[in-house]
């Protein structure tokens, strides 16, 4: 896969796409399969589907540390190893060191990152929710941020053919508030969470359904073509699946675009700049740092797609200076870098469930229920905060584990540990964080990275509007537990930062006005249209439900324009 | 409850089990709380290696299956302490063992170190330091090693590797759990 560009003497290609991750894949994918020679370009290590998931198979004592991030790793992986889990040396080698790949956190922020093939494609959680007609319209309805240059209806075909490829099993519910998609079949809900479900319906007219999920419930052709075969319910994916059951890069739209012999990627290449031809007023080709040798090395191409991850495409940007742009690429609007956002989490409730003793699961559910937003929709209106969050969760018995806590030890307790202990609940918000021009990242004036390039700053927080909901989230979730008749009510709220949602998204966004924004509808750059951004950089504003389907759909979207524009000679 | 009527509740349970020496030395384990320990390279002697032991074996006994020594728990608790946890709740873990120490937990019989641990652990609740207690820490390592490790785990429940398949099942008597 790793193509040796440099002996062929062959730096020119029609397309060139910044970053093989979720969205990067896809650009990748669609571009070459609309008859684009395509170089893609990743900065880590290259990891190949399948051979390359070197702890996938591994069982549960054959991890060291049992799961628990070592000193090392946290040493190591300091921001990666503060999301839950990530430090463990299950998934651990698979996350950027970033004691090796510093930024600077004037304000702290929890920037998880994956350089290698499939970036953080290989491990997300893979819940998959379409956007609603709202998200779109929020920001001109409520004077916030910019509108989005597009509406719902423009995106609709796109999510579609995303989630025919993608392959997400879920619920149709007939929501206006969470449209329904393509889907394969549902998981099921627990016997405990079909009781919520129940009474969340009938006493607060709340709908709750299984999560919609990148999971493969019933391959289709389109799936099995690529060799991707059902999920196993083994709920390891984040090691990377030796079947194909759940979606990202290296599963699906890498393979897909290797096929059609048009896709070369090149590894371990750090793209530090994009060229800028001042006579022909384009970008004709990227600058790229080799990370372990330090050579550079350039590359050309009619069209450039920044797939960087939202963060470093702005960056990258705002590295890339010329007569033209001298501050930053594209950045006229000075928004380049600014409107950072994500998803609030790591709030909500649990509690101890009571009853349900005979009903049991056999496999593990890789998967949660939802419950789609309520606030602010509808009739609800709420004084304290705009906008609203959705909560994921679900019920699962105790395991040994409970044992911890519990009081007791000998050979009562130890086979007591042995069967399956009661049910409890757990929901936890996903809320939205509104664009704010002071949340941003920018280049720190002095300090390099060990390749000479500036140093990424990070310069966010939440604000009066998150905290306010997290309250709420906090509450409703207490209420909606204690309603459905749940014991031991418990409300958790876990220190965290922005970025800990691994949604950051915002820096280079879309909108009417080249003045106040950095991408047209199409998402390319205003000033420079031969450069598409369609990353989550692009995102005008954050909805509450996960992106990543978002930004396949406006990738693909975007490369359906670019090809047809190439071939009317319009780029 | 102050200490006092702890040891002597304990006691009761047990059938009055404790002899003076060993009440004595409990009702002391106030000054055993503040060792000069140094945690530098974190690392068990023989005496603290063999109270980890037999403590770990008293949480998880052999019983008709495999018990915590059989697959290798104390070693592992020794291996963890050193690679995953930071200095306070290191010396928080080797202050545990010093009052093993002084309450010559070794010396004392089978029932008389239940009741050390019955104490241990009603003592521990009422703990509310940001630290973790030597209790909690010995024992959520015993059950994270015992119940991970090949053998422990292969007694215990029933292991799957690759279960392919998602189903809402009922539960048999006496079904015991599935392990992933």
């Amino acid at each position: 896969m790793n193509l040796n560009i440099k002996a062929t003497k062959n730096n020119t290609f029609d397309a060139i796409v910044v970053g093989s991750g979720m969205s990067g894949g896809f650009a990748a994918k669609e571009l070459t399969e609309r008859g684009l020679k395509v170089l893609m370009i990743e900065r880590g290590h290259e990891i190949k589907h399948i051979e390359g998931y070197d702890t996938a198979m591994k069982q549960p004592w054959e991890i060291e540390h049992r799961g628990r991030t070592s000193n090392i790793s946290a040493e190591e992986r300091w921001a990666n190893s503060r999301f839950w889990g990530l430090g463990s040396e299950e998934v651990v080698n698979h996350l950027t060191n970033d004691k090796e790949n510093p930024y600077i956190e004037k304000r702290a922020f929890d920037w998880i990152r994956a350089y290698h093939t499939g970036g953080k494609s290989m491990h997300w959680g893979r819940q998959s929710y379409r956007w609603g007609k709202h998200d779109f319209e929020a920001n001109a309805k409520e004077g916030i941020g910019i509108d989005w240059p597009i509406r719902y209806e423009d995106l609709e075909p796109w999510y579609t053919h995303v989630e025919k490829f993608v392959g997400i099993s879920g619920q149709k519910e007939g929501l206006e508030v969470l449209p329904d998609g393509h889907f394969l079949p549902a998981m099921p809900l627990f016997a405990p969470e079909a009781h919520f479900k129940n009474k969340m319906m009938e006493r607060f007219n709340r709908p709750v359904t299984v999560g919609r999920v990148a999971n493969l419930t019933q391959p289709q052709d389109i799936h099995t073509s690529l060799g991707r075969a059902s999920c196993q319910y083994r709920n390891k994916c984040q090691r990377g699946c030796p079947y194909g059951g759940y979606y990202s890069s290296l599963s699906g739209s890498i393979p897909a675009a290797m096929r059609t012999n048009r896709l070369s990627i090149l590894h371990d290449s750090i793209v530090a700049e994009i060229i800028y031809d001042e006579q022909k007023k384009r970008a004709s080709g990227v600058k790229i740092i080799n990370q372990n040798t330090m050579q550079t090395e350039e590359y050309f191409a009619k069209i450039i797609f920044l797939n960087a991850g939202s963060i470093n495409t702005a960056a990258l940007m705002l590295n890339s200076k010329s007569n033209r742009f001298q501050n930053g690429f594209g950045n006229d609007s000075d928004q380049v870098g600014r409107n950072l956002m994500d998803h609030q989490l790591g709030s909500g409730a649990q509690a101890s469930v009571e009853g349900f003793e005979d009903d049991y699961v056999y496999g593990q559910r890789p998967n949660a229920m939802y419950i789609p937003r309520f606030r602010n929709w509808g009739n609800d209106k709420q004084t304290a905060y705009m906008r609203g969050f959705g909560y994921q969760g679900g019920a699962s018995r105790e395991g040994w584990e409970s044992g911890v806590t519990n009081d007791g030890f000998g050979a009562d307790f130890k086979k007591g540990l042995t069967k399956p202990g009661p049910w409890s609940i757990r929901i936890g918000g996903f809320g939205e964080i509104l664009p704010n021009p002071n949340n941003r990242i920018y280049l720190d004036s002095e300090k390099k990275d060990k390749w000479g390039i500036p140093m990424i700053v990070t310069d966010a927080a939440f604000v009066e509007n998150d905290w306010a909901m997290r309250k709420d989230i906090i509450a409703s979730a207490v209420e909606m537990l204690e309603t459905a008749g749940f014991k031991n009510v418990t409300p958790y709220d876990r220190p965290t930062h922005m970025g800990l949602g691994i949604h950051d998204m915002g820096t280079a966004r879309m909108g009417r006005d080249p003045k106040t924004s950095v991408l047209n509808s199409f998402n390319q750059v205003h000033d420079c249209k031969n450069v598409f951004v369609t990353d989550g950089a692009a995102m005008t504003s954050a909805s509450c439900v996960n992106p990543s389907i978002t930004y396949m759909a406006l990738t693909a979207r975007a490369a359906d324009f670019a090809v047809k524009a190439l071939k009317k000679r319009d780029l | 409850m102050n200490r006092r009527e702890v040891i002597k509740n304990v006691a009761l349970m047990l059938g009055g089990t404790f002899s003076a020496p060993t009440l004595m030395a409990m009702d002391n384990w106030e000054n055993a709380t503040n060792p000069n320990v140094s945690v530098a390279a974190f690392s068990l002697n023989s005496t603290q290696q063999k109270i980890v032991a037999e403590i770990a074996e008293l949480i998880i006994p052999k019983t008709d299956t495999v018990g915590a020594k059989d697959v290798g728990v104390p070693a592992f608790i020794e291996m963890m302490l050193k690679d995953c946890y930071k200095a306070p709740e290191q010396q928080s873990f080797l202050e545990g063992l010093a009052s093993m120490e002084k309450v010559k937990f070794l010396e004392l019989n089978t029932d008389e170190r239940r009741g050390v641990l019955k104490l241990l652990e009603q003592e521990t609740k009422k703990m509310t330091g940001k630290i973790t207690p030597f209790w909690r820490l010995i024992k959520e390592l015993t059950l994270l090693g015992y119940f991970t490790s090949e053998a422990g785990l292969k007694a215990s429940f029933e292991y799957v590797q690759i279960p392919g398949k998602l189903e809402l099942i009922k539960l048999k008597p006496n079904q015991k759990a599935y392990a992933y």
